[in-house]
């Protein structure tokens, strides 16, 4: 018995696929392989982006010297074999699959959504099933609402590939197989949560069976106008379709075969700024206004051309540019690249997808960005990592993922990092500065400050111990964080000294795009312009202010996604107003287009000189992401220096922490008709003691100014003297909010 | 005198039908002939053919439920295209046609409904129903003919006949424990680990503890062996047991533990190891109350006193035990010795008692001069003891007191001297010898083939072909040994080799320690003698090895004092049986079978798993997944566990190598 899996993995290997002689590495299927020369093998189960499935046996193929036939898509190519992928006896058994899997099958293509976009159509064909040969006793099986989706058990054809992606993708494990032969079917075990994540499983499935259920029966799919484009809600930049008719939108779809999304981009697309016409009068107000202007305030859900234009206009009216988010997370990676020399981090969301180690700190990831937590679900299922999640509040929606809960108290996140460089990067060859550094922290007194145990880092390094491929994911509780720099410095120790994929998730919006384009200041003063944020003249895209500026998926331009990537928005829906390209034109800047500016994107900043129409927006058949460009991460200059962890301030009773809830964002996914809108305050039992509250109490208290007045509802599946505050029903208000997301509640009762 | 009438079994033919009784063949195989006590088999049909043991066999009834058992069977079934149609179908068809309602179109589609199913189904049951199925079209079409050009219902259509199925694999066969092990690694595959945690734990709660220590019989009974190499099965066990443990999960029982039935019934149970623990969970899932009683301050039995940290961490074996004493019904009392004495009471009080008590006696090595008094002597599961009681709990005091620096010979072969030998290592010994009667090869099928060269790795020296004859003393205590060398000699009649003594090749070796781990024996103290109890011949409690009730009633044993020192899997395989009889027995006050648990023993008797049988279907030559275990030097001064697992794309390669070779069986009574 030999250690030969270890050895031969990668070795390189030549086989023969009808003929031609096809070279890779072993450790791919045969499938994998013959895709890659541009061999075709029928399939009805694959999904490229899960493990193999090996449901349907379309795949099969012969090979040369072994009996009978084998499954291309789940069996590794070896060395030297000599593959044919049809032939008449082949072409009869896949005949006969398709045979079967038309058993019963409903004929009434005519009412189903997926007719013309349906593989059970497209194979029936492709194999010329002309009846239905076989027949067996039919079940009565009725339709289910699971609120988002709906499933249809006598369509669905049992490929499976929605439970692999709502097991090996969205990890939210709702839907599982109930095996029993005939009567096999797709179950629903968390009905209950209704979760959006389900769309995604939607996407997935070849034919009918599994639909979102507001679009059923709306339209036939080809009726409908495929726009590619980028989803602008938390940041992500994920590659979605707009799928349109008649200037509405009815769905978002994506590229499912290789890419995945979440619910509040597939379900939250209904936030246009309808019915603008263009109002002479308030534009020549607003060009008044901007003539008038000392600084302009702005959320950052904006283009990054948009935001070339506000940094442009500063350049020529010496504006002070204020968007309080987008300066933190600002702050942070310039902090962050005075370590590594580079302005981006280095991490990718792929290869925190292979990661056998994961360390999250200072985010509450399945709310700030379920794309990362797909990524983290993706991890722990195919590499079974080791996930340690470091946050005030425990999230009972990872627990599947998370193998280490260590909960540190809120504003110790510097002391948390402090504490984990030692834990983790002491054995690592550091500069002296850094060990000295290291050397004298007072790891007693950081642990107890922090409330984390030395005995709790000791398993986290334990669990390490003999692996590789760590991530490190930080979130927007550090950009805010009064010791922000220090922590960023900590934190970009990780990606120099200790090879981690680090990810520094931005803000929600278009943070990281604003913040590399615009040089924002801390606070603005005087007459002020607000776009989609308060201002004595606002500009807003949600149809309140001022003057109507048209919202995301309703402009060309581009983001930058989580892998630091540029990647381009199409128009969905028309806007009949002014634009921000209308009022720089008349302040005497000059481009015809918005997206003039996009080969404008400052290079000094990694960006590229590249017309927007020239940029790409697809996968290849491998799955190769070929969408914009990728920034270059430019050189800066060195300064590891780190100061003397600060005392922290102490957060006695009870204390709400600024969050979203679930599909939430922004003022914009806030309009969305499908997205879950309740925003209470959330916590536990223990708060409600804590606060002397009661359950259906309504209250009154202030975040940087902004006012909330909130319904408090107990969630017993909560621990501890935190609640959830959402933000997002705040309107443009919401984009005045600077502070650390943690902070003391004090309150009014409503009507007391 | 054998009534067979027809069988294809296993590649046979035979068809006595209208023979004279002296032309009459007999099978080669040990069919289910009778099902159980004085009822007979009809038939019996299964993946590999069909055998009729009653000339009036209804052979398209039999064709039709044995496809209705398929298609209702919920493991395996709906997870492909071909099977889950094509199951269905078969069903139909053939019911059709024993209705008396079928044309002979339908035997067409029949056919080829059969042969898509046989070439492309995704397991093996899909692969191997249609075999016995197409052998009775063929081999009784007269009756097939019958039923369609007369258009009239097969002839026991509807009447009163018993058919029983059991679904197994080779592998689940060969398990002592029957573990559904393709569930398992399909749970792994799909990478749903609560449900492969689930599936283990149907017949064996010791998840953590066979994904680690198991010397895994069913790898021996893997067909992927007739292809290339075994699956790796027992690491794959692992996964699950880790994934609830990692995640802090509530327990994954294979079904929802019913309520504590508080009916004043209850059962107690001698001995908290493997046996005792596996029995107390099964009795409990069915709301049965336990009470398990244990001599050492711990629980666990060998597995936690005898097998080392660095093998099997006690911390992962606590979670094995937590999930049984987790239960409602389960109450363990520790520092309980039980003599003969308690034993009379508690066989009083408690409506069963099972004893799972082991061997805890090491055996003599019968060398002259031994005595088990002398300083040096130490008996390997004393030292074991010794060792983990302090490495694991904190009790005692450490064996490096004993053995640092000193120089200690162990006689064994199995996987106690194992243990024995690199526990030493780790506890200082300056130098460490084993003494082993046969050869390497030998030792490695006794033990495995890791375990083997970890030890030559951490620095044992193995001496092959070697026993004590003589031990030498101080007075006080044990000096050198004078040890005889043996050559195996072959039998000239083709018979096993013979160990003979090599004349003159005699030699010493000083040492400080002799640490005997030849084997262990049962200590049978706590048996009242007016019990009168049978015996094995080699001292262990007599049971039928079906039961496992004692010569005395309501008296139970399981495990190694049953069936001698054997393995963790044994002892629970004989516990989870032991566990289902009591559960009836305290109700019904004798002891009965389930039917699967009849089919289970006719299985493991007719042998489900054929060394010769060639595999089609599967890609051959794809390297069986290896884990990573520390280096030697990261390892042999400490306890940390040695094998790291697998990672998680060593796991998903090696569950999709798995052929899962689900086959059905049924017989008609």
């Amino acid at each position: 018995m030999a250690l030969h899996n270890s050895i031969q993995k990668g070795k390189e290997i030549t086989i023969t696929i009808d003929g031609k002689v096809c070279k890779s590495i072993f450790g791919k299927t045969i499938l994998e392989i013959a895709r890659e020369n541009g061999i075709y093998i029928p399939t009805m189960c694959y999904l490229t982006k899960v493990q193999p499935i090996a449901s349907c046996r379309m795949c099969m193929v012969r090979v040369e010297g072994v009996d009978g036939f084998i499954l291309s898509c789940q069996e590794k190519a070896t060395d030297g074999a000599v593959i044919q992928t049809q032939n008449s006896e082949l072409y009869k058994e896949r005949q006969n699959i398709m045979k079967l899997y038309n058993v019963n099958h409903p004929l009434e293509c005519g009412v189903c959504d997926k007719s013309g976009e349906c593989d059970l159509q497209n194979k029936t064909m492709e194999f010329d099933v002309a009846g239905q040969n076989f027949t067996a006793r039919e079940q009565s099986r009725p339709v289910e609402n699971w609120g988002h989706v709906s499933y249809d058990p006598a369509l669905c054809i049992m490929c499976e590939k929605c439970v692999r992606v709502s097991t090996e993708i969205t990890g939210d494990e709702a839907l599982q197989l109930k095996f029993g032969g005939y009567s096999s079917t797709i179950i629903n075990v968390k009905k209950e949560k209704n979760y959006t994540s389900l769309g995604e499983a939607a996407a997935v499935c070849p034919v009918g069976a599994l639909v979102s259920t507001d679009f059923k029966y709306t339209s036939n799919a080809w009726e409908l106008e495929k726009i590619p484009s980028a989803c602008p809600h938390c940041g992500g930049g994920c590659q979605m379709y707009y799928e349109v008719k008649r200037d509405e939108i009815y769905r978002v779809t994506n590229n499912y075969e290789f890419t995945s999304m979440c619910g509040a981009g597939r379900f939250g697309f209904d936030y246009a700024n309808e019915d603008v016409t263009k109002d002479a009068n308030a534009f020549t107000k607003a060009v008044e206004a901007f003539k008038e202007a000392k600084s302009i305030r702005f959320a950052s859900s904006i283009s990054n051309e948009e935001a070339l234009i506000l940094q442009k206009l500063k350049g020529k009216y010496g504006y002070k540019l204020v968007s309080p988010e987008a300066r933190a997370y600002q702050n942070f990676m310039n902090a962050y690249a005075s370590v590594t020399g580079k302005t981006l981090y280095a991490g990718t969301m792929k290869a925190l997808s292979q990661s056998r180690g994961i360390i999250i700190v200072g985010s509450r990831v399945n709310n700030d960005a379920p794309i990362v937590k797909y990524h983290i679900n993706m991890a722990s299922k195919w590499h079974r990592a080791r996930v340690a999640y470091l946050h005030p509040m425990e999230d009972s929606e990872i627990q599947n993922i998370v193998t280490q809960y260590i909960k540190y108290e809120a504003g110790s996140e510097e002391g948390v990092m402090a504490l984990l460089a030692d834990a983790l990067l002491k054995e690592k060859e550091l500069p002296e500065s850094i060990k000295a550094f290291l050397a004298d922290l007072d790891i007693g007194n950081l642990s107890a400050e922090s409330n984390v145990g030395e005995e709790e880092l000791e398993t986290l390094k334990h669990s390490l111990d003999k692996k590789s491929g760590f991530s490190l994911v930080v979130g927007a509780d550090l950009y805010a964080h009064p010791r922000a720099a220090q922590i960023a410095k900590l934190v970009a120790l990780f990606e120099k000294y200790a090879g981690f994929n680090v990810i520094c998730v931005p803000p929600a919006g278009n943070a990281m795009g604003v913040s590399l384009i615009c040089d924002l200041d801390d606070g603005g003063e005087g007459y002020t312009i607000g776009y989609n944020a308060p201002g004595d003249f606002t500009l807003s895209a949600l149809g309140e202010g001022d003057l109507d500026m048209p919202a995301m998926n309703q402009q060309e331009g581009t983001l930058t996604t989580f892998d630091k990537r540029v990647v381009p928005m199409n128009v969905a829906l028309p806007y009949g107003g002014y634009v921000l390209n209308d009022i720089a034109n008349a302040l005497g800047l000059k481009a015809q287009y918005t997206i003039n500016y996009t080969k404008e994107l400052p290079v000094s900043k990694g960006f590229k000189a590249i017309e927007f129409d020239a940029l790409p927006d697809y996968f290849d058949i491998n799955g190769n992401e070929n969408r914009g460009y990728l920034l270059e991460s430019v050189s800066t200059p060195v300064n590891e220096s780190l100061e003397e962890v600060a005392q922290i301030e102490e957060f006695d009773g009870a204390v709400i922490y600024q969050c979203n809830s679930v599909d939430q964002f922004s003022p914009f996914t806030a309009k969305c008709d499908l997205l879950d809108k309740e925003a209470v305050l959330l916590g536990s039992q223990q708060f409600a003691m804590a606060t002397k509250l009661q359950n259906g109490d309504q209250i009154v208290f202030e975040v940087d100014g902004v006012r909330f007045e909130r319904l408090f509802k107990i969630d017993t599946s909560m621990k501890g003297t935190i609640a959830l505050n959402p933000t997002f029903d705040r309107g443009l208000s919401s984009a005045l909010l600077f502070s650390y997301r943690f902070s003391r509640l004090e309150f009014e009762r409503v009507g007391s | 005198m054998s009534k067979l009438v027809f069988s294809t079994w296993r590649g046979e033919f035979i068809d006595n039908r209208g023979k004279s009784p002296d032309e009459l063949s007999e099978s080669a195989f040990k069919l289910p002939e009778t099902y159980h006590g004085e009822k007979d088999s009809k038939a019996f049909i299964g993946w590999d053919g069909v055998a009729i043991f009653d000339e009036d066999i209804d052979a398209i009834e039999l064709a039709s439920q044995y496809a209705a058992q398929y298609q209702q069977y919920s493991e395996a079934c709906g997870r492909c295209a071909p099977g889950r149609w094509g199951g269905r179908i078969l069903y139909d068809l053939l019911d059709k046609i024993a209705r008396g309602e079928g044309s002979h179109d339908d035997i067409a589609h029949l056919k080829e409904i059969s042969q898509t199913m046989m070439a492309t189904s995704k397991c093996e049951i899909g692969k191997t129903v249609p075999k016995p199925i197409l052998d009775l079209m063929e081999h009784y079409k007269v009756q097939f003919d019958e039923a369609i050009n007369g258009q009239k219902p097969s002839k026991h259509y509807g009447k009163d006949i018993t058919y029983i199925a059991k679904v197994t694999a080779p592998c689940t066969d060969m398990c002592p424990a029957h573990v559904d092990i393709p569930a398992y690694i399909e749970g792994v595959r799909d990478m749903i680990f609560t449900d492969s945690l689930a599936a283990t734990r149907q017949t064996m709660p010791l998840a953590h503890t066979c994904g680690r220590v198991c010397p895994h019989p069913c790898e021996d009974a893997c067909r992927r062996a007739n292809l290339d190499e075994p699956i790796s099965i027992m690491e794959l066990k692992r996964l699950g047991a880790d994934y609830e443990t990692d995640h802090g999960l509530p327990w994954q029982h294979p079904q929802e533990p019913k309520a504590l039935r508080n009916d004043g019934k209850k059962v107690a149970i001698v001995g908290a190891g493997p046996a005792g623990l596996t029995a107390a969970y099964y009795l409990a899932l069915e709301g049965i109350k336990v009470d398990i009683f244990e001599e050492l301050p711990v629980l666990g039995g060998e597995v936690a006193v005898g097998v080392p940290q660095y093998r099997m961490p006690i911390e992962k074996y606590n979670k094995d035990i937590e999930l049984v004493t987790s239960m409602e019904g389960v109450d363990v009392y520790t520092n309980h010795r039980v003599n003969a004495e308690r034993l009379k009471e508690l066989d009083a009080e408690y409506d069963a008692t099972l004893l799972a008590f082991g061997t805890r006696l090491s055996k003599k090595i019968y060398a002259n001069n031994e005595n088990q008094k002398m300083g040096g002597y130490w008996g390997a599961i004393a030292m074991l003891d010794k060792v983990n009681l302090w490495s694991k709990y904190g009790i005692g005091s450490p064996v490096s007191n004993e053995l640092k620096d000193k120089v200690v010979v162990c006689v064994g072969g199995g996987f106690t001297s194992m243990d024995v030998v690199r526990c030493s290592i780790r506890e200082g010994a300056k130098k460490v010898i084993m003494l082993y009667r046969r050869d390497e090869a030998t030792i490695i099928r006794n033990t495995t083939y890791e375990e083997y060269h970890e030890a030559v790795e951490e620095g044992v020296e193995f001496i092959f072909h070697s026993a004590v004859e003589e031990i030498f003393d101080d007075g006080e205590k044990i000096t050198k040994l004078k040890v005889n060398r043996f050559e195996l000699v072959p039998d000239p009649e083709g018979g096993r080799a013979q160990l003979v003594k090599v004349e003159g090749a005699d030699f010493e070796i000083e040492c400080d320690y002799l640490i005997p781990a030849v084997s262990q024996a049962a200590d049978l103290q706590l048996l009242p003698e007016e019990w009168a109890l049978e015996l094995t011949s080699w001292n262990t409690l007599l049971t039928n090895g079906k039961d496992y009730m004692t010569s005395r009633p309501g008296l139970f044993a399981a495990g190694d004092c049953e069936y001698g020192p054997m393995t963790i899997v044994n002892a629970v395989g004989q516990a989870k049986r032991a566990a289902s009889v009591i559960s009836r027995y305290i109700y019904e006050g004798k002891t009965s079978l389930t039917d699967d648990e009849i089919m289970e023993d006719h299985l493991a008797k007719l042998k489900v798993y054929d060394k010769k049988e060639k595999i089609t279907g599967w890609m051959p030559g794809l390297p069986r997944a290896v884990s990573e275990k520390l280096g030697v030097d990261e390892r042999k001064t400490n306890n940390k566990e040695v094998n790291l697992g697998f990672t998680g794309e060593e796991a998903i390669a090696e569950a999709e190598r798995c052929m899962r070779c689900y086959y059905i069986s049924m017989v008609a009574v």
